[in-house]
């Protein structure tokens, strides 16, 4: 194992793992194992789904991590350069009783403006928007592990109540349509 | 006169204070005032689009309007996104519209300066919204934390504990804290429309916008129109608004800039002075 690269040790425990899963999959299988109607059959039974969102997860993260360091250096990088600008103004500012109120007004107009520029920038908006990206393929490989349980207890997944969402949505959308065209009529008839 | 208030953070800004009340001073001047609350979307309000938002909300609220004061049109306000649901509307619905107020639209998204722009530029919209559903205020709130970030997470405090004593500025304070900490969601669908239609593709302002298969064409806009823009709006940058004034039909169309920021133009001593009596002034003229 010392020798092999990070992607075989990945790729060794990812078959490990499957294969376990396979074998709890075929045992809880067995009708004699457990009741076909219990939640630990269902889940059971879905747990290898469980086991590749989790492989999944961890891949991922790896990216999410990168994105976040980069995030995170892109503001480090901007605190320094401001700081830096700020330690070049500080001798020009008067020694007098108002010397702290203008050092700070100094501080916040050139953290606020590197800052803002950082924000703008087209880097920060390009790596915001992967970390941003992968966050929510985290939460989309978590929601499919839940959907996991929810099953194993006969509740809907969130695809099955989006879609009684849509139909609702569908409905009152035709609904108040017919009741404003209808309110429309009866205002011009009135009007008459 | 019927405000259409935008999808952050709540309408009561717009009467916040009996000194900065946007409403009172309409009142004052005479003008009956209707506002509208876009309440708070559920995870069951998903699918909400704009086609919903336009020709389903705010046409209800219309007509309502209308049957109240016994008008065949009403004068129309839009607040900031607010302005964008009320551009569309009059574009599709112009025969119940007298008199349209545009205070700072989002309008041209590629012209943005601001960061929400740069960051919705590269937003992943469609996996947010499948994945997510609304759009969270925890989400807004950090897009809102980028802005000005110093002087909004720093120096606003600092300046709060140095008036602690002030029971008026506490007061002032409070309110307008409260209020920046009160924003619903945003549909997701609406979210996703906004953020393609508007930022990424800017389809508005290059009169190539459909809602559920109407076209919202700009050109239509030929009531009076009065847009109110703030020189130094961090949130709506000028640029973002002002081709509006260039786009509509209108004739009878009046552009003002004011030297204040986004909220500045709408609920501060500016607002008061200058903003609200020159378009009473305005209003009065063609009211």
């Amino acid at each position: 194992m010392q020798s092999e690269s990070p992607k075989e040790i990945s790729d060794y425990y990812k078959h490990l793992s499957l294969f376990w899963t396979d074998i709890i999959h075929l045992m809880s299988s067995k009708p004699q194992a457990l009741a076909s109607i219990g939640p630990m059959r269902a889940f059971a039974a879905n747990s290898k789904k469980i086991s590749t969102e989790m492989i999944e997860i961890n891949e991922i993260m790896m990216e999410f991590n990168q994105h976040l360091g980069e995030y995170y250096k892109q503001l480090t990088e901007t605190w320094t350069t401001a700081q830096k600008k700020v330690n070049l103004k500080a001798p020009e500012v008067p020694q007098d009783i108002e010397q702290i109120e203008a050092f700070k007004r100094i501080w916040i107009d050139i953290f606020d403006n590197d800052f803002t520029e950082l924000f703008d920038s087209e880097k920060f908006g390009e790596n915001y928007g992967k970390l941003v990206s992968k966050e929510l393929e985290l939460t989309k490989h978590w929601n499919n592990i839940t959907n996991v349980i929810l099953q194993s207890v006969n509740l809907p997944s969130k695809e099955e109540i989006d879609e009684v969402y849509k139909e609702i949505h569908s409905l009152k959308k035709r609904v108040g349509k017919l009741e404003l065209q209808l309110k429309k009529k009866e205002l011009k008839k009135n009007t008459k | 006169m019927l405000i259409s208030y935008a999808l952050i953070n709540r309408f009561h800004i717009l009467d916040i204070h009996p000194e900065k009340s946007w409403v009172r001073n309409l009142l004052e001047q005479g003008f009956d005032v209707y506002m509208l609350d876009w309440g708070t979307p559920t995870s069951m309000d998903k699918y909400l689009d704009f086609d919903d938002y336009v020709n389903g909300y705010l046409d209800t609220y219309v007509e309502y309007v209308k049957n109240e004061s016994s008008n065949d049109k009403i004068t129309l306000q839009g607040y900031c996104t607010g302005a964008t649901i009320a551009t569309a509307y009059t574009s599709l619905h112009p025969e119940s519209v007298k008199n349209y107020i545009a205070t700072a639209p989002v309008i041209d998204g590629w012209r943005d300066t601001t960061v929400i722009s740069n960051l919705a530029k590269h937003m992943d919209v469609d996996k947010m919204v499948q994945i997510i559903g609304n759009m969270p205020p925890e989400f807004m709130y950090y897009c809102f934390s980028v802005l000005k970030p110093f002087e909004q997470g720093i120096e606003k405090y600092v300046n709060f504990f140095k008036n602690i004593d002030n029971k008026r500025f506490v007061d002032n304070f409070l309110r307008v804290e409260k209020w920046l900490g009160d924003t619903p969601p945003i549909p997701g669908e609406l979210f996703r429309q906004w953020i393609k239609d508007i930022y990424q593709d800017n389809l508005l302002i290059q009169n190539k916008m459909y809602i559920e298969g109407e076209h919202v064409d700009l050109k239509k806009i030929d009531m009076p129109i009065f847009t109110q823009v703030a020189v130094g709006d961090h949130l709506v940058s000028p640029e973002c608004s002002m081709p509006l004034h260039y786009a509509i039909g209108s004739e009878d169309k009046t552009l003002r800039m004011y030297p204040t920021g986004h909220v500045g133009m709408i609920a501060s001593g500016l607002s008061q002075k200058k903003v609200l009596p020159e378009l009473g002034e305005w209003l009065a003229e063609r009211s």
